[in-house]
């Protein structure tokens, strides 16, 4: 393979030369020339938006200059499966979404088990939300189970691919209601005008997407304890158990050490005050965790997720 | 609206929209870097300027990569984005006749043209076609997928029953993987890689490229070259009068272009197959279309370049983007804490209007950049076929890469491509395979979610009620019908002589 000793020579001088130029900034606990930062789903979606929003941080942080691979299909198990056959050096790192990252490994054949990645850290989260089309007749939730009592299995509600399923089952037998479950894939982007548009009666995706489309969908409920500070007045259902997380995590076996240096780069990244600011007003959760504590939250979900 | 005009024509917003198309004709002429590749590498270099300047970068990238995608697909036969299928399907046997220059000019003008319409529908008619787009849910994407698969009708050749064999076998392909609707293994025979599906632009590069180039190997001892390059004076100007002297053609193309555009998931790929049936269909003299007939290259590209600017429409008015490329135009201006859609038009509309502008004008900028490409670029086909047939592999296996960063696809480009060269002779088509490709990722999903939805109300009130519904069933009956009536009047007369 004449060709690829070639190209190596000629990708090393180019490099060696931008080395010399940047003065070689690359910091001594970060062993890696460069970092790439696997995206599982497709450009200008929300994974996509998360690693631009960071990469600049972790860019500054790391001392290196931080590629952004796509890698899309099968809801992100293909980016998944790539990073889990990287090499654990450190230099590769993906997007995780959790429980997408949990889920998705129950496929056959999919080759990976959540519990064998070294997680890095959790930045941010979202609260599962109920919409409607701004014009729906069901203003409430309480319009909502009214109608699903009345006629069980006539309403219909979209939510993101086989994974929703279970989620939204949940709210249903917290609710004692009975719907029709139409499942949406390819992202969120195609659930909105399906919704808007009044093809589907409810959608169920994240608070981010409820804030972001606040023009055109209603929030009727959200999960969890608490209200999303973006959604006012929108009641919460503390039982629905639907919370979407978002992270980084790198190949199985990266050693402890790096993992710590790119938990410090995520860490930082993370808390500039425009990347907070975004969140904030996105309908996001922000998060600032330790390794042990992403450990510690990734054991639980996939406790979760075990039947 | 006008101060809009004054920022779109601005020095800067002129000098960096120029730069962007100038990458946009890089970018489509290469197979596989797509307007969406193209823009999705862009993004980071645009965050060092102003807001309007650099989403008018972007747009120029991809409204460009809609015209220079039909530069490879004319040349070589291998559209250089899915939506310059339907380009090549006149454009290279226009090549092969020695009308190379007047293919691409006809591209670069009708490209240019359709851009502008689409353009003046986003900054006249965005709010009024947008309420048209929402009428769009399953069903209708369903219908819309079928009325599509009747330009087997006119691509098939001789059979119809191998078009239609064709048709499903891409169909078929583009079910690989994990499903979209309820995440189940299809046809992964349990290799990992095939869970993520076939990448759509691998396939079509496998299905146009590969044959062509081991037909070129093939008959190296009996051609030097793909066709003969005939410089012709004056075909600039014929070619654009025989565009202009058409408006009917030209309205319809801009029409059906414009309003597949603004439908969320459909986008320029069928917005150029649905506008060349429809060319054909109205035309008198059908008997030269897929044999070079110039109408065919204008009707594909007048609509798959109005698609790009109608892309944005329910971008800046719903929040939702109309392509993978304004999705990713959208990324970018959610970067900077603005909320595309309904929010950004309230508080920001002269940047809206400002993009509208800076797409119509960039319209014009591709048609004199194309201009000026032009002759260099038919001189592709002066290079002899010993040299273009590895060119065109090299490229083909680049692009089969780039699109996913993947050596798999690579592999199944190739098997794709060996399997449609030797299932060729036998009297089916790339087209028909290409279109089941395209059409595929439309038609199943929507599908599987409308009979979801069905359980709730019905089959009948969710697939033949709704006027939307029933005009696409019709126009899909009246296609096949049709036909149906002249194949059968050409046998009978075939018959009587």
């Amino acid at each position: 393979m004449k060709f690829s000793y070639l190209f190596k020579g000629v990708v090393a001088s180019v490099f060696g030369a931008a080395m010399l130029l940047t003065g070689g900034t690359a910091q001594a606990d970060y062993p890696c020339k460069e970092a790439t930062f696997i995206v599982p789903y497709s450009p200008g979606g929300g994974s996509d938006q998360m690693a631009r929003r960071l990469v600049p941080g972790l860019e500054e942080a790391l001392g290196v200059g931080v590629n952004i691979v796509y890698k899309t299909g099968g809801g992100g198990a293909v980016g998944f499966s790539e990073l889990h056959r990287s090499a654990p050096d450190g230099c590769t790192f993906s997007n995780t979404v959790v429980p997408n990252v949990i889920i998705s490994s129950k496929g056959e054949g999919v080759g990976y088990k959540p519990g064998d990645f070294a997680y890095i850290g959790m930045t941010e989260s979202s609260a599962g939300t109920l919409m409607v089309p701004k014009d729906s007749k069901y203003k409430t939730i309480e319009d909502f189970i009214a109608a699903a009592n009345e006629n069980p299995g006539m309403l219909t509600v979209a939510g993101t691919g086989g994974s929703g399923l279970s989620r939204w089952n949940q709210l249903e037998s917290v609710l004692g209601i009975e719907t029709t479950y139409v499942p949406v894939g390819g992202g969120v982007g195609k659930m909105i005008p399906m919704l808007a548009g009044s093809h589907v009666d409810g959608a169920a995706t994240g608070a981010n997407h409820a804030t972001k489309h606040k023009g055109i969908v209603d929030a009727i409920l959200v999960a969890g304890p608490n209200e999303v500070p973006t959604l006012p007045g929108v009641p919460n259902e503390p039982d629905w158990n639907y919370v979407i997380t978002w992270g980084l995590m790198a190949p199985p076996g990266t050693p402890s050490d790096i993992v710590e240096t790119l938990n410090a780069a995520l860490r930082s990244a993370a808390s500039d005050p425009a990347v907070q600011d975004a969140l904030t007003k996105g309908g996001y959760v922000t998060h600032d965790m330790t390794v042990a504590e992403v450990n510690a939250f990734m054991d639980a979900e996939i406790a979760k997720y075990a039947d | 609206m006008f101060e809009a005009l004054l920022m779109a024509i601005s020095p800067t917003y002129l000098m960096y929209m120029t730069i962007g198309v100038l990458l946009g004709l890089v970018v489509g002429t290469l197979p596989g870097l797509t307007a969406t590749m193209g823009t999705a590498l862009l993004v980071p270099f645009t965050f060092g300027l102003p807001t309007g300047e650099g989403i008018a970068m972007l747009g120029g990238l991809y409204v460009c990569a809609m015209f220079s995608d039909a530069i490879p697909a004319c040349l070589v036969n291998t559209p250089g984005t899915p939506a310059a299928m339907a380009t090549g399907f006149d454009g290279h046997p226009m090549v092969k006749q020695g009308r190379g220059q007047e293919a691409i000019v006809a591209a670069c003008f009708s490209s240019a043209l359709g851009t502008i319409f689409g353009a003046a529908c986003y900054l006249l008619l965005a709010w009024p076609m947008v309420s048209v787009a929402l009428k769009f849910g399953p069903p209708q994407f369903f219908w819309l997928g079928v009325f599509a698969l009747t330009i087997i009708g006119s691509l098939a050749g001789k059979s119809i029953l191998k078009g239609l064999a064709g048709a499903a076998i891409g169909i078929i392909i583009s079910c690989i993987g994990i499903s979209h609707a309820a995440e189940v293994n299809r046809f992964t025979l349990n290799i990992p890689e095939l869970r993520g599906g076939v990448s759509l632009v691998a396939a079509l590069i496998g299905v146009f490229a590969v044959p062509q180039v081991l037909s070129m190997i093939l008959n190296l001892r009996k051609e030097e070259y793909v066709a003969e390059y005939k410089p012709e004076k004056g075909v600039i100007l014929k070619t654009i009068i025989k565009v202009v002297s058409a408006p009917i053609h030209f309205l319809r193309s801009g029409v059906i272009g414009a309003f597949i555009g603004i439908l969320p998931g459909a986008g320029s790929p069928i917005a150029a197959i649905v506008s060349y049936n429809e060319a054909l269909r109205w035309s008198k003299d059908k008997s030269q279309y897929g044999k070079g007939d110039v109408r065919g290259v204008t009707a594909s590209e007048i609509a798959n370049n109005a698609a790009a600017p109608a892309a944005m429409i329910p971008l800046v008015t719903l929040g939702v983007p109309g392509s993978a490329p304004a999705a990713v135009i959208a990324g970018a201006l959610m970067l900077r804490g603005l909320n595309p859609g309904p929010e950004l038009f309230g508080t920001n509309a002269t940047l809206v209007y400002s993009f509208g502008w800076s797409l119509l004008i960039a319209g014009i900028v591709v048609f004199f950049i194309g201009m000026l490409a032009t002759p260099i670029l038919v001189r592709i086909i002066k290079i002899p076929l010993r040299l273009l047939a590895p060119l065109i592999m090299f490229l083909a296996i680049i692009g089969a890469y780039a699109i996913r960063n993947n050596v798999f696809d690579v592999y199944l480009m190739l098997i794709i491509g060996l399997f449609v060269f030797l299932i060729r002779p036998l009297g089916f088509h790339p087209g028909p395979i290409g279109l089941g490709f395209i059409l595929g990722p439309i038609i199943e999903p929507s599908l599987v979610q409308a009979l979801y939805i069905s359980h709730a109300v019905g089959v009948q009130r969710v697939f033949f009620s709704g006027s939307v519904s029933i005009i696409l069933i019709s126009l899909s009956v009246i296609s096949v019908s049709a036909v149906a009536i002249s194949r059968y009047r050409s046998r009978k007369k075939e018959n009587a002589s």
